[in-house]
């Protein structure tokens, strides 16, 4: 052979790089359940895993930012928007996203098939990933954490606003579009109503879709209110 | 050798009456059969070349359709009717069957040249042919009922997967032979340990995994490993195949920068596949890994070009062929900006953890995919396809306008995807405002991208139309590329 050296580097540089991949393939085996809290690796999971390709989800949507980008990605949907957001998203679509720039298909998911799929995306939000993605890293964070970086711009009441409701609410054209834009709110409900209306929506609008706020703490609420009691 | 050029003097003969007899007529089985190459079974080549640019057509149609998608608000009826994510499926699903099947219709090509005798089984190439178009046509129409194993890029389902297996051993099985029963060369070893690798990776993707952090770290092996690995030998074994045949450099000094830019590919390649494992669950070791060794990836590329700015000061050097060697060189520095510079941009954690999934993996991958492998299957179609058709001398100048319109419109839906990932960066993950919030700002970029969408198209239209009914240049008052 003409290129013995040659072929010898392409030889060396192969295996050294080979050997130290395959190598951390089984050290990531060994720490991957622990990783990702395997134990709580149900059947349910694994149903709505099925769902999940089933339905063909990541081909609009990323996972662990892995996908298609034309829809949110999904890692953390579960600390996002809980469980009844991600029921909402799944089962009616199309009422969901009217208003939104991009629509999601009907996709005929079943009512069961949407309980697994909140088991799955409730199990895949506490794999500890670093703590990717960015936009999602508050829901990690811990209250007192939450509190501070908030605090530090914002009124108490708008940095609560920020973390719990812009999933799907929004102000200036900032947030989500999954419930109506709250720019004038104050001029339609007052604190202690719109208080109210954060523990029990169709208690002031009969009929609302939006879910009972259960995880928001009565201070929380009290603050969120007076904050946008005040955008008329 | 004396016998070959007899061959080709023959064929010459047998070209112009042809050409005369065929004044526009159609030109297919009977201009093949006249072709202008050293081994009959070569001609198998042509048909994988002409299915691989009808399918890339058709992926840039479909493609046009997803970034009207992103530029316009669909109406829910339509989402419904045909969901976006099947209609992807298809681009992507194209993109992988159209590569493929030039790299083995290349291959088809460049075996008996190098092995120096007839492929093993004509036949067998020509059922692999239809093994694989016909699962790529099942796939598609699948798609369009939902029929998906729903893992992006690799979403045919099972049964059609162990056809693609089928096919795979197929090819392996005919060209092992052919090489084994021939004579031996780098060039060939490279090219067959290639094909061996990128078809064992396949594997890796076909288990349903139940752990969604292993469920990606296989799908790499498929996916990093095949671009950043296997398809990384295979084209460069084609490309250094077309390089001897176009520069008439020296056949040891191109296999000699073949071993050491292979070894700098998978030195860098193999465990730089940990740039894909930051945010997935996977042990921290990676994030060291993965930055070290990926950014590394991208000296193998800056050696492809300075060796190929290089060749001219090697001996014999002379450009036998401009078109070809437009693309040999497109492709080198294609790679260079589209897997090279967008790669490393995004590819230290620092950096991926705000770019991580937005569009500006989107913008690599257009370019990357452009750069690296479009241009070099052209680069072998140019080769390749006048001398199957008969042509001995044709004018340049539409190949060559072909290029630059297919490479400035590539670059150009490139660089607006940019700019739309950095305005997702942006408003997404460093204001924390929501997606849709930064989709609406995006739209704007999404419509300069189909804008470049439509110039790649005509410009594939007229490269394609040059290519496979270009007509012979027989004047010799114009200047032309000589077959020789």
């Amino acid at each position: 052979m003409v290129n013995r050296n040659a072929f010898f580097i392409f030889l060396a540089g192969t295996l050294i790089s080979l050997a130290i991949f395959l190598g951390l393939t089984w050290d990531t085996h060994r720490q991957v359940n622990a990783l990702t809290h395997a134990d709580k690796l149900s059947e349910e999971v694994v149903a709505g895993k099925h769902v999940w390709a089933g339905k063909n989800c990541n081909e609009c949507h990323t996972i662990l930012g892995f996908g298609v980008y034309y829809a949110p990605d999904l890692t953390k949907v579960y600390k996002r928007i809980g469980a009844a957001g991600i029921k909402a998203a799944v089962l009616q679509p199309e009422v969901t996203f009217k208003n939104s720039i991009r629509h999601m298909p009907n996709l005929g998911v079943t009512e069961e098939q949407a309980t697994q799929l909140v088991a799955y995306f409730e199990w895949v939000s506490n794999i500890d990933n670093n703590d990717w993605p960015p936009q999602d890293r508050q829901a990690g964070q811990s209250a007192a954490q939450r509190r501070l970086e908030g605090s530090a711009g914002l009124s108490a009441g708008a940095a609560a606003f920020k973390e719990k409701c812009m999933g799907c609410h929004s102000i200036g054209g900032a947030g989500g579009s999954i419930g109506p834009a709250l720019d004038k709110v104050g001029t339609k409900f007052d604190a202690a109503t719109i208080t109210k209306l954060i523990g029990d929506p169709p208690s002031v609008v009969p009929g609302s879709r939006m879910p009972p706020q259960t995880g928001v703490s009565a201070a929380d609420r009290q603050a969120i209110a007076e904050f946008l009691a005040q955008q008329k | 050798m004396e016998q070959t050029s007899k061959v080709d003097a023959s064929v010459a003969t047998a070209t112009t009456t042809q050409t005369a007899d065929a004044a526009g007529g159609a030109i297919g089985r009977t201009r093949v059969g006249t072709a202008l190459v050293p081994y009959a079974s070569q001609r198998v080549a042509y048909w994988y070349f002409v299915i691989a640019l009808a399918l890339f057509g058709l992926q840039l149609l479909v493609g046009l359709w997803l970034a009207a998608s992103y530029a316009f608000t669909m109406p829910q009826g339509l989402e419904n009717a045909l969901p976006y994510g099947m209609t992807r499926a298809i681009h992507t699903n194209l993109l992988v069957l159209w590569l493929l099947l030039g790299f083995m219709g290349g291959t088809y090509y460049l075996v008996p040249e190098e092995a120096q005798r007839e492929i093993y089984s004509v036949k067998l190439a020509y059922l692999q042919l239809i093994a694989l178009v016909g699962t790529g046509v099942t796939a598609i129409v699948g798609f369009l009922f939902g029929w998906t194993q729903g893992k992006p890029i690799l979403e045919i389902p099972v049964p059609l997967d162990f056809v693609v297996v089928l096919g795979a051993l197929i090819f392996l099985f005919n060209v092992g032979m052919t090489v084994l029963r021939g004579k031996k060369t780098a060039i060939l070893g490279m090219l067959l340990g290639g094909l061996v690798f990128l078809a064992l990776l396949y594997i890796f993707g076909m288990p349903f995994y139940r752990n969604l952090t292993i469920d990606w770290y296989y799908w790499w092996w498929v996916v990093h490993l095949w671009v950043e690995g296997a398809w990384e030998l295979v084209t460069a074994s084609i490309l250094a195949f077309v390089l001897i045949k176009v520069t008439g450099v020296q056949r040891k000094v191109v296999e000699k920068y073949l071993y050491l830019e292979t070894a700098l590919f998978l030195f860098t390649g193999l465990a730089g596949t940990g740039h894909h494992y930051y945010w997935i669950g996977a042990p921290d070791v990676w994030l060291w890994v993965g930055a070290i060794f990926s950014a590394m990836e991208v000296l193998p590329i800056i050696a492809m070009v300075i060796d190929a700015f290089l060749t001219k000061r090697h001996e014999g050097y002379v450009i036998k062929d401009k078109v070809v060697w437009t693309f040999c060189m497109g492709t080198a520095i294609g790679h260079l900006i589209g897997a090279g510079v967008w790669g490393f941009a995004h590819t230290l954690p620092q950096i991926n953890y705000y770019t991580h999934g937005s569009q500006i993996t989107a913008s690599h991958g257009h370019m990357a995919f452009f750069g690296a492998y479009a241009l070099l299957n052209f680069a072998m179609f140019w080769y390749a396809i006048p001398r199957l058709r008969g042509i001995t001398r044709y004018k340049p100048s539409l190949a060559i306008g072909g290029f630059w319109i297919m490479s400035l419109a590539v670059i150009g839906l490139g660089l607006a995807m940019a700019v739309a990932g950095v305005i997702q960066v942006y408003v997404e993950r460093v204001l924390g405002q929501g997606f849709m919030t930064a989709q609406l700002h995006m739209q704007l970029w999404f419509k300069v991208v189909m804008f470049f969408g439509v110039v790649l198209i005509a410009g594939l239209a007229m490269t394609a139309w040059t290519m496979l009914k270009g007509r012979q240049e027989d004047s010799t008052e114009v200047e032309a590329v000589e077959i020789v």
